[in-house]
């Protein structure tokens, strides 16, 4: 009995706390709960979330309520236009259902209007402006989309609530809407521009003339300071801005190619980076500049989130063809793989529910 | 300037904020009881107030209006340029409030608007010149308010100055007896009246004439009915009304049957029936006998190559250049692989060889006409580039890629049709593009076809004689000319000229046909439903049907007939000698006889030849049938499954077995 109660404390000791995570798996229409307790990811439950079974509606974006009470979840593909679901965290089971644009991706609530804020990537088709569906979560009713720019995306939310940020891929802006007033604020092209004031007017939308060179895919703010960081995933860099002044400050290589989701540590020290070319993740020491690569276990590394306590990221990879997808979790302070788990084929859109102690 | 007022402001509202931070607060409006008339603005006014009665401005208010527990409305607009709301239909209404930047989260509350129709203007009464003692008048109304809205569905104040129409509770209008009247429609003070006239009926007699006397379920009985006056002349034009009565020969059934305004009339079930027709008290009747179909035959399955570890998607046979038959198979949600069969004995087919491409879902393939050919789907590559391969299937037992085109397809290609030389694949479901395969090392985009509007869905497409017949959902069925010349279009201008669409907005996929035993042009529209979304751990339920359209004026085609079975839903087809051939999902492949005149609902007029459940005990779900297509091939049904892969059957000239049926069955035979 001594020996079990020993066991039990070290238990609660080293392995007090759980996490729990949602994964999308854009090519299986699934949406797998993983636990990880420390040392160990398991998933718990595959949910089918799927529509019609003879297609594919892929699953892309995936957030949680503030109150942790849902989860919510954009269906890329529709008849034309894609959708949002909200899930009960309870039961898993889908509660509501609203149509948005075409191919909803990523998105989340801002804590000042409790609205949901999700980008239609439009990753397809014309390429033409696409926009941000304006959600109440609650009534689950798209209440306005915001024109912004050419495949929105890497929709997220600062710290404060008052701002969503979104960058157009094909466009190469970094977009600021207004949660409040629900219009565009600013606009940052993000291409190192390299002509006169006349080839710049030619190069809008209407025309198509223009394709970014850094074809930016995710956009994260930092946690305390008036910056944001955008991944250029074809000029394989990240891109400090400053949204006091609105300016680029910083642009730094990655480590390498295709890097594709971001995440800050909370305190704002460490930048976890996907390396969708390399099936690599990198961690970014803000302050050094040092990073240190961790390979994930599968290729196209894409999504990633870091838990509050900052000892973990959770990265989700796609894998290829019929390869399963994987959620790797790994230790931060020691930069190494601690755990691995298969969920459905494309793993892509990551959030983090709840911890448990 | 400019800055400095707005951080002024963003700090008041910070310290606003931040003070009311857990108060108790409701949002207060003049939208409260509102009574709006249609088509008119308003500008509402919102605010908050708390427990004391404070009031605070909002920063920000956004309206909508909410229809039901999760759908937005536009029953009534909120333009946010102007602040206003715009009554756009009439009723009760839900308008949320929605108040942002006072307070963390929104503050939201619903308000009851009600929209009323403005004021009535115009009331139009139209019905025929002709009107007959003893019959009720085909009255038609029509009220317009001051704004030009139509007001449906309301309920008119008849009158009339005669006692020679009688009016009842509900608005039918009846003549009595000959003689002019008064008929007078009045709502909201305005009122309209037309002067009526009711002559005597002229008939003294009518002759009812069909083109059988006996006949099975499903046949269609033409009635033609003429009216004589007591010289026995014949009065033309007249407004006769079909009716029919009937009593099955089976007690538990009852005499269903589907009778047209034109005299054709249908039985589903074997039994005497009594066809009448009418123009007031003057009527005649025909007995019409109807014995049971008694078409079913044996349909048995010939082969099946089970694809174990894979769901299987589409399939198409072809004979390849050395004569033998071969097929080709996709995947659906697997590894991107494709692959090929040596069917040149359909109990005996073979896996001969397979293509594995970067993607998940290979969801459709097809071969060109003369077999050397071969185009894939492809979802969920990697890259996100999509698209499809074009492959040299000329040896099907050494498969070659010839080239990967991605332009405009990189959202997935659900769908593709190959046609003399051209491609017809559609790029992220929503329009197709025409590729010049000539060179099928360099395929070339030549045309692209859609409908021209923001939410323009295309699923499928489908080739013959130069019409391009594409199934998109909501839009219904469209019939494009891309060579054929019926509209000047070609593969590179592609010209729509017909469409049609139905209520359920499920069009799925298309097949044309012309029935070889009526010359009457149709094309066949089947849903594709799953009532209950995915589940992964039970048997996928599906629903929908297949909607028989007669084209013959393509300018106004018309939904005649349906194919639909119960508890199942409907999924590819194919159509060959008056035969349906159609993949039911968890129904099985269904063959139908479509000989004849069609109308009303054939699975219950006894039109199923047979039907041959697909799944197999070795499947990827076992026993688990999932049919996806059928494809009539030298006198095989060869059809694939989701579940259990490539397989062939037969429509047997025997009747079906039923020697085991644990119940007796009589069915009436044909008369002689």
């Amino acid at each position: 009995m001594k020996k079990l109660i020993f066991f039990l404390l070290l238990s609660s000791f080293v392995f007090g706390k759980e996490y729990y995570i949602y994964i999308a798996s854009e090519s299986d229409d699934t949406v797998s709960l993983i636990m990880f307790d420390g040392k160990n990811a398991t998933e718990i439950e595959r949910i089918p979330v799927g529509v019609k079974f003879s297609e594919i509606e892929g699953p892309h974006g995936i957030t949680i309520d503030p109150s942790g009470d849902y989860w919510y979840l954009s269906l890329a593909h529709g008849n034309p236009y894609g959708s949002l679901t909200k899930f009960s965290t309870k039961t898993n089971k889908a509660i509501a259902r609203t149509e948005l644009g075409i191919f909803p991706a990523t998105m989340q609530i801002s804590n000042l209007t409790g609205l949901l804020y999700c980008v239609n990537f439009k990753l397809h088709g014309l390429m033409t402006p696409s926009t941000v569906s304006v959600v109440d979560p609650n009534t689950m009713i798209e209440i306005t989309k915001i024109e912004t720019g050419i495949m929105p995306h890497g929709s997220r939310i600062s710290s404060d609530g008052r701002h969503q940020y979104s960058v157009a891929m094909m466009s190469g802006e970094l977009y600021e809407v207004d949660a409040v007033s629900l219009k565009v604020s600013r606009v940052l092209k993000l291409d190192e521009m390299h002509m006169n004031h006349g080839d710049e007017m030619h190069m809008n939308h209407e025309n198509h003339m223009f394709h970014s060179k850094v074809q930016p895919t995710w956009v994260t703010p930092h946690p305390s300071e008036p910056k944001v960081y955008v991944t250029g995933n074809v000029s394989n860099e990240i891109i400090e801005v400053d949204t006091n002044e609105w300016k680029i400050i910083r642009r730094f290589k990655t480590a390498g190619k295709a890097p594709y989701n971001t995440d800050i540590s909370s305190d704002g020290s460490h930048l976890v980076i996907t390396l969708k070319g390399e099936g690599k993740t990198e961690i970014k020491n803000l302050k050094t500049g040092k990073s240190k690569i961790v390979n994930n276990t599968t290729k196209v590394s894409h999504g990633v989130i870091i838990s509050p306590d900052n000892k973990f990221a959770f990265v989700s990879v796609e894998g290829i063809g019929g390869e399963p997808g994987k959620l790797d979790v790994i230790d931060l302070r020691k930069a190494r793989l601690v755990s691995s788990v298969e969920v459905g084929k494309q793993a892509g859109g990551i959030a983090l529910w709840k911890i448990e102690e | 300037m400019k800055n400095i007022i707005l951080k002024t402001m963003l700090f008041l509202l910070a310290f606003t904020s931040t003070n009311l931070i857990a108060q108790d607060l409701f949002i207060k409006s003049d939208l409260e009881g509102l009574t709006m008339r249609l088509g008119d603005s308003f500008e509402p006014e919102t605010y908050v107030e708390n427990l004391n009665g404070e009031q605070f401005s909002c920063p920000y208010v956004y309206y909508y209006n909410k229809e039901g527990v999760y759908s937005r409305a536009e029953s009534i607009s909120y333009d946010r340029n102007n602040g206003e709301i715009k009554a756009n239909a009439p009723g009760k209404h839900e308008v949320v409030a929605m108040c942002l930047g006072l307070q963390n989260d929104r503050l939201s509350r619903t308000f009851e608007v009600e929209v009323n129709y403005g004021k009535v203007s115009e009331i139009t009464i139209s019905l025929p010149q002709n009107n007959y003692v003893n019959t009720y008048l085909p009255i038609n109304f029509e009220v317009v308010d001051e704004v030009g809205f139509k007001r449906d569905g309301q309920k008119l104040n008849l009158t009339s100055n005669s006692q020679i129409l009688s009016i009842d509770g509900s608005n039918n209008v009846k003549a009595l007896m000959p003689g002019t009247a008064k008929l007078t429609a009045e709502l909201d003070g305005v009122s309209a009246t037309v002067e009526l006239t009711v002559i005597k009926n002229p008939l003294s007699s009518i002759e009812l004439n069909s083109n059988l006397d006996v006949a099975r379920t499903g046949d269609v009985v033409r009635y033609s009915a003429k009216g004589y006056d007591l010289k026995g002349n014949e009065i033309k034009n007249l407004p006769f009304k079909y009716t029919f009565y009937g009593k099955s020969f089976d007690v538990s059934e009852s005499a269903n049957g589907t009778m047209l305004n034109d005299g054709r009339f249908v039985a589903e079930e074997p039994g005497n029936y009594s066809i009448s027709v009418n123009l007031g008290d003057v009527s005649a009747s025909k007995p019409l006998r109807v014995v049971a179909r008694d078409i079913q035959r044996e349909v048995f399955r010939v082969g099946n190559t089970v694809v174990p570890d894979k769901r299987t998607s589409d399939f198409w046979i072809f004979e390849g250049v050395d004569g033998r038959d071969y097929a080709v198979t996709g995947t659906h949600s697997a590894d991107g692989t494709a692959f090929f069969w040596d069917v040149t004995d359909p109990t005996n087919m073979k896996k001969i060889d397979s293509i594995k491409v970067d993607a998940r879902t290979v969801n459709d393939v097809k071969v060109s006409q003369d077999g050397k050919i071969a185009i894939i789907s492809r979802e969920g590559a990697s890259n996100r580039k999509n698209g499809i391969f074009i492959l040299d299937v000329t040896n099907p037992y050494d498969v070659q890629v010839l080239s990967e085109y991605t332009k405009n397809l990189t959202g997935g290609v659900h769908n593709l049709f190959i046609d003399n030389d051209h491609a017809y694949v559609l790029g992220s479901g929503e329009r197709y593009y025409v590729l010049n395969i000539e060179d099928p090392k360099n395929p070339l985009e030549v045309g692209v076809f859609g409908l021209g509007k923001e939410e323009q869905s295309i699923h499928d497409v489908w080739i013959e004689d130069g019409i391009a017949y594409s199934s998109n959902w909501k839009d219904g069925l469209y019939m494009v000319d891309v060579g054929n010349g019926i509209a000047g279009g070609s593969p590179s201008n592609p010209v729509a000229f017909s469409n049609y669409t139905y209520a359920s907005g499920a069009n799925h996929a298309a097949f044309p046909f012309k029935s070889k035993s009526t010359g009457t042009f149709y094309v066949v529209l089947c849903d594709e439903i799953f009532p209950n979304g995915v589940t992964l751990t039970e048997p996928e339920l599906t629903a929908g049907f297949c909607h028989f359209v007669d084209f013959t004026d393509l300018d106004n085609p018309v939904e005649i007939a349906k194919f639909e079975v119960p508890g199942t839903g409907s999924h590819n087809l194919w159509i060959e000698d008056d035969v349906l051939y159609v993949a039911m999902y968890g129904g099985g492949v269904r063959v139908v006889d479509i000989s004849g005149d069609l109308v009303g609902d054939l699975f219950r007029q006894d039109r199923e030849i047979g039907y041959t459940m697909t799944g197999s005990p070795n499947g990827f779900i076992p026993n688990a049938t999932m049919s996806w297509g059928a494809q009539v091939y030298k006198g095989y049904v060869f059809y694939s499954d989701m579940h259990s892969g490539l397989g062939v059957a037969k429509v047997s000239e025997q009747k079906p077995d039923t020697s085991n049926a644990n119940q007796y069955i009589e069915r009436a035979g044909i008369p002689d």
